[in-house]
C-alpha cells in the first residue's frame, strides 16, 4: 500500500513537473485570465505610479487580469497601509513600500517573493539587474535570505541650481573667491554656505541663494540627514540599520560631536543664509519655491522634481535647471539620501491572487513599462534599461526629464555615493517624529543644538527599547 | 431606563408602549455597536500598548500611559495650545458672529440672500480650506501674505507658516473663517425669536442703540450664545484638519493641538495605546466644558 501511495505522490510531482515544463510563456502569462481577479494596488502618487497606469490596459490584455490603482500621497499611503496591514486585512493585493515606513513594521506579513522566482510556471525578473543598492534598500528587512519587495522607484536627493545664474556670474564669483562654484562633489559644505550668501548679496535675480525643506515634518529629517551624513555622523550603533535593517538597532548616536556639529552648521545654515520661509516649506512647497524662479538659485530635493522643473505649465525654469551630487562631506565624498521604495504582495491574500500579484510586478519591473517610466519623468530602476540602445539616444539628447538627469541619477547611486539615511528599524516613524521635532525646536531657538541633540537620544533610546534594555542589565 | 427594560419584560404599562420599545430596540442595538463598543474599546486601549506593527505584540500596561500622559511636558504643551486656539478662536467667532447676526437682523431688505451668502464658507470641507489657507498664506504667491507684507505688518516675520506666532493666527483666522457664519446662523435664528414689545417699549423710553444692545439683546440672548459657544467649543478641541494640512502642528510645535498628538501617535508612530489615552482626555475634558454651559444655560440662568 505504502509503495502505491509513493508512487501515485511521485507520478504526481513528474506529471506537475512536466506540465510547468510543458507551459509557454505566454500560458504563464494568461493562467489566471477569465477567473475575475481584481488586484487593488495601493501606491504613492509617483511619475512611476503614473506610467503604470497609462499602461494598465496593456497587462490586462495580457494576462485577463484587471488593476485597481489607488494612488495618494505618503502620509496617507503609510497610515492606510497601517491600519488594513495591522487589521490582517486582504484588500490590497500590491503594496508600495512606503521606504522604511512599511517594509521593518510590516516585514512578517509580506510574501517572500523569492518562491515565485523559484515556481516554474510564472515569469521571473532578473534580480541581478536592479541596483544592488537598491534591492538591499527596499527589499528585505533582516533576513537577507527572504525578499519581500522588488525595486519599483528609486528617490534620490540630488543638487538642483539655476544653471543660467551660476553661468552668469562664474567669473564674478571665482574672481572675489578663488574658486569655480559650479555645484557638484567638489563644494564643500562650507562652501556651500559661502555660495548662498554671495547669490545673497549679489544676485538680483533671485531673492535667496537657496531654498531647505526645514518644515516640521519628514522632509526636515531628510534635509538635516544631507548634513548629518556628511559631518561623518551615525544613526545607530548597529551597522545593520543602513543596509538590511535591525530589530534591536542599539543606541542612538546623535549626541556624538560630528552629529552636534552638523547640527550647528545646519542650524547656522537656515536661519542665517537659506531663504527665511525654508521652515515653512516641505519637499513639495520647496519645489514650487524654485519652479518659481524668483525665489531660490539652488535647493536640494528628490530627483523625481525634474519632471516639474521641466514642465512649462508648471515651473519658469524649464531648459535652466542643472543638476548635480552633494557637496563633499568631511569624508571627502558625496553622500546621497536615497530614499526609494519596493512593490511587495500582501501576505494575508490567498495563494491565487499571491501569483496574480507576482506577474504584475514581473510586469512593472519588464524593460517597455521602464523605458515608459522614463518617458514620464523618473529613472528606471533596472540596469539594463539605461543599455538600451533608444534610451541611450534619449540621454545623450536629454529628450526627456528623466534623460537630462539619468548621467547624475547612475553617479549618485554607485555604492560609494549612495547614503541609506533612514534607520531601517520596526519603530522608525516614531523616532523620525522624535527627531524632527527637536530639529524643529532647535531652529525656533527653543532649544540649542547639543540641547535637541540629547533630547533626541533620550526619546529614541526610549522609543527603541534600547534604555529598558540598559536599565534591566543593570 | 429601567423603565424601558420593565417595558421589555412586559412589566407595566404593556400593550402600546411594549410594542414601541420593542421597534427602538434595533436603532439601540445599531447605537451600542457603532458607538458603545468603539467607546469601551478606546478605554481599554488606553490601558495597553498596542503598537500595531506585526512585530510587537499588544500588552496591558496598567496606569503607564496614563502616567505618561500626566508627566509628559509635551502633552501639557498640546492641551495649552489647544486651549490658547479655543480661546482665540471662540472669542473672535462669538464678538464677530455675534455683529454680523446683529446687522442682518436689522436688514429689512435681502436679509435672506446675505444670510445665505454669509454660509457659503460652511459648505466647504474643513480640508479644502486648509488647502486654501496654504495657497492665500503662501510666502511666494498668497495673496495675503503680500497684502500683509505690503502693509508692514509681517516685518520681522520670515513666513507665516514658518514661525510660530504666525501660524498660529493665520489657523485661528482659517478657523473664524470657516466657523463664524454658524454661530451667525444660531445668534440670527434667536434674535429673531426675542419679544419685540420689550424693544418697543425701551425705544419709547428712549434708549440708545448701544444701551439696547447692552441691556437687552444680550441678557435675553444669553442662552442662544451658550448654545453657539458649546457647539463651537467642542469642534475646537477637535481641531485637526487645517492644521494637518497647513503647519502639521510646527514650527517646534507652535500648533500642535491635542487632536494632532493623537494622529502623531496614531497614525504615525503606530502608538494605538497612547493614542487612546490622549483621546479619553481629550473626551473628559469635552464633557467636562460641556456639562459646565448646559448648567449655566439651565440652572444660573434660569435664576
Amino acid at each position: 500500500m505504502r509503495r502505491v501511495v509513493g508512487l501515485v505522490f511521485l507520478c504526481a510531482i513528474v506529471l506537475s513537473g512536466t506540465f510547468a515544463m510543458s507551459m509557454t510563456e505566454e500560458e504563464k502569462w494568461t493562467q489566471f485570465s477569465g477567473k475575475g481577479i481584481v488586484l487593488h494596488f495601493l501606491t504613492e502618487d509617483t511619475p512611476a505610479a503614473g506610467a503604470i497606469v497609462s499602461l494598465l490596459p496593456e497587462f490586462e490584455k495580457k494576462t485577463g487580469i484587471k488593476v485597481e490603482v489607488t494612488r495618494t500621497n505618503v502620509a496617507d499611503l503609510v497610515t492606510k497601509l497601517m491600519l488594513e496591514l495591522g487589521a490582517g486585512s486582504s484588500e490590497i493585493d500590491v503594496i508600495y513600500n512606503a521606504r522604511w515606513q512599511i517594509l521593518p513594521a510590516f516585514s512578517d506579513v509580506l510574501v517572500d517573493v523569492s518562491k515565485f522566482q523559484q515556481d516554474p510556471t510564472l515569469p521571473h525578473i532578473p534580480m541581478d539587474d536592479f541596483f544592488k543598492a537598491h534591492l538591499i534598500a527596499t527589499s528585505f528587512f533582516v533576513d537577507e535570505k527572504r525578499q519581500i519587495a522588488i525595486p519599483h522607484d528609486a528617490s534620490t536627493m540630488i543638487w538642483f541650481y539655476r544653471k543660467d545664474i551660476f553661468d552668469k556670474y562664474r567669473e564674478q564669483f571665482m574672481a572675489e573667491k578663488g574658486y569655480d562654484w559650479t555645484p557638484g562633489p567638489n563644494i564643500t559644505w562650507d562652501q556651500y554656505y559661502e555660495i548662498c550668501d554671495w547669490i545673497n548679496k549679489n544676485v538680483p535675480e533671485v531673492k535667496y541663494g537657496a531654498g531647505h525643506m526645514a518644515k516640521q515634518w519628514n522632509s526636515l529629517y531628510c534635509d538635516f540627514s544631507n548634513v548629518f551624513w556628511s559631518f561623518g555622523a551615525r544613526g545607530f550603533e548597529n551597522p545593520k540599520t543602513e543596509s538590511y535593517g535591525a530589530i534591536f538597532p542599539g543606541r542612538c548616536l546623535w549626541d556624538s560631536p560630528e552629529a552636534i556639529e552638523a547640527a550647528k552648521f545646519y542650524k547656522k545654515l537656515i536661519t542665517e543664509v537659506a531663504h527665511p520661509s525654508s521652515v515653512g516649506w516641505d519637499w513639495a512647497s520647496l519645489a514650487e519655491a524654485f519652479a518659481k524662479g524668483d525665489e531660490i538659485a539652488m535647493c536640494f530635493n528628490w530627483h523625481d522634481y525634474m519632471m516639474m522643473f521641466e514642465d512649462p505649465t508648471r515651473s519658469k525654469v524649464v531648459g535652466k535647471v542643472g543638476v548635480a551630487l552633494m557637496p563633499k562631506g568631511k569624508d571627502g565624498r558625496s553622500h546621497n539620501y536615497y530614499s526609494g521604495a519596493g512593490l511587495s504582495i500582501n501576505g494575508y491574500i490567498p495563494e491565487d491572487r499571491q501569483k496574480a500579484a507576482w506577474l504584475f510586478l514581473v510586469w512593472q519591473a519588464d524593460i517597455p513599462v521602464q523605458k515608459e517610466i522614463f518617458k514620464m519623468g523618473s529613472t528606471p530602476v533596472r540596469k539594463s534599461v539605461y543599455e538600451d540602445p533608444e534610451v541611450k539616444d534619449w540621454i545623450r539628447n536629454g529628450t526627456y526629464p528623466g534623460a537630462k538627469i539619468a548621467p547624475v541619477m547612475l553617479e549618485a547611486w554607485k555604492e560609494e555615493n549612495l547614503e541609506y539615511v533612514e534607520a531601517k528599524i520596526p519603530q522608525f516613524v516614531e523616532t523620525l517624529i522624535i527627531q524632527y521635532t527637536h530639529l524643529s525646536y532647535m531652529l525656533e531657538g527653543k532649544e540649542t543644538p547639543e540641547e535637541a541633540m540629547k533630547r533626541i537620544v533620550e526619546e529614541v533610546n526610549q522609543a527603541t527599547g534600547y534604555s529598558k534594555l540598559i536599565e534591566q542589565s543593570k | 431606563m429601567s423603565g424601558f427594560f420593565k417595558g421589555l419584560s412586559g412589566g407595566e404599562d404593556m400593550g402600546f408602549r411594549n410594542v414601541e420599545l420593542w421597534m427602538v430596540l434595533p436603532a439601540i442595538c445599531v447605537l451600542v455597536f457603532i458607538s458603545v463598543y468603539p467607546f469601551v474599546f478606546t478605554i481599554r486601549l488606553s490601558f495597553m500598548d498596542y503598537p500595531m506593527i506585526v512585530t510587537r505584540n499588544p500588552i496591558f500596561t496598567g496606569f503607564k500611559n496614563w502616567i505618561r500622559m500626566f508627566s509628559d511636558v509635551k502633552t501639557r504643551q498640546y492641551w495649552m495650545v489647544t486651549l490658547k486656539y479655543a480661546v482665540g478662536a471662540l472669542s473672535l467667532e462669538m464678538v464677530l458672529g455675534f455683529i454680523v447676526a446683529l446687522l442682518l437682523s436689522k436688514l429689512r431688505f435681502l436679509q435672506d440672500l446675505f444670510t445665505a451668502l454669509m454660509t457659503v464658507p460652511l459648505f466647504f470641507a474643513p480640508v479644502l480650506v486648509g488647502l486654501l489657507g496654504r495657497f492665500l498664506f503662501h510666502e511666494s504667491y498668497g495673496i495675503y501674505t503680500y497684502f500683509l507684507r505690503q502693509v508692514g505688518l509681517l516685518r520681522g516675520v520670515p513666513s507665516i507658516f514658518g514661525y510660530g506666532p504666525a501660524a498660529f493666527f493665520a489657523l485661528i483666522c482659517l478657523d473664524v473663517w470657516e466657523w463664524t457664519p454658524l454661530v451667525v446662523i444660531i445668534l440670527l435664528a434667536g434674535l429673531k425669536s426675542l419679544p419685540q414689545e420689550i424693544f418697543e417699549a425701551a425705544q419709547v423710553d428712549g434708549i440708545t442703540t448701544l444701551q439696547e444692545v447692552w441691556y437687552l439683546t444680550l441678557p435675553l440672548l444669553k442662552r442662544v450664545i451658550l448654545v453657539a459657544l458649546l457647539v463651537r467649543t467642542m469642534d475646537v478641541i477637535k481641531y485637526f484638519d487645517h492644521i494637518l494640512v497647513t503647519t502639521r502642528g510646527g514650527p517646534a510645535d507652535a500648533t500642535k493641538t491635542i487632536s494632532v498628538a493623537v494622529y502623531d501617535q496614531a497614525f504615525q508612530a503606530y502608538q494605538m495605546g497612547y493614542a487612546a489615552t490622549l483621546t479619553v482626555s481629550a473626551l473628559v475634558v469635552t464633557m467636562v466644558l460641556a456639562q459646565l454651559f448646559v448648567r449655566f444655560v439651565t440652572g444660573r440662568s434660569m435664576e
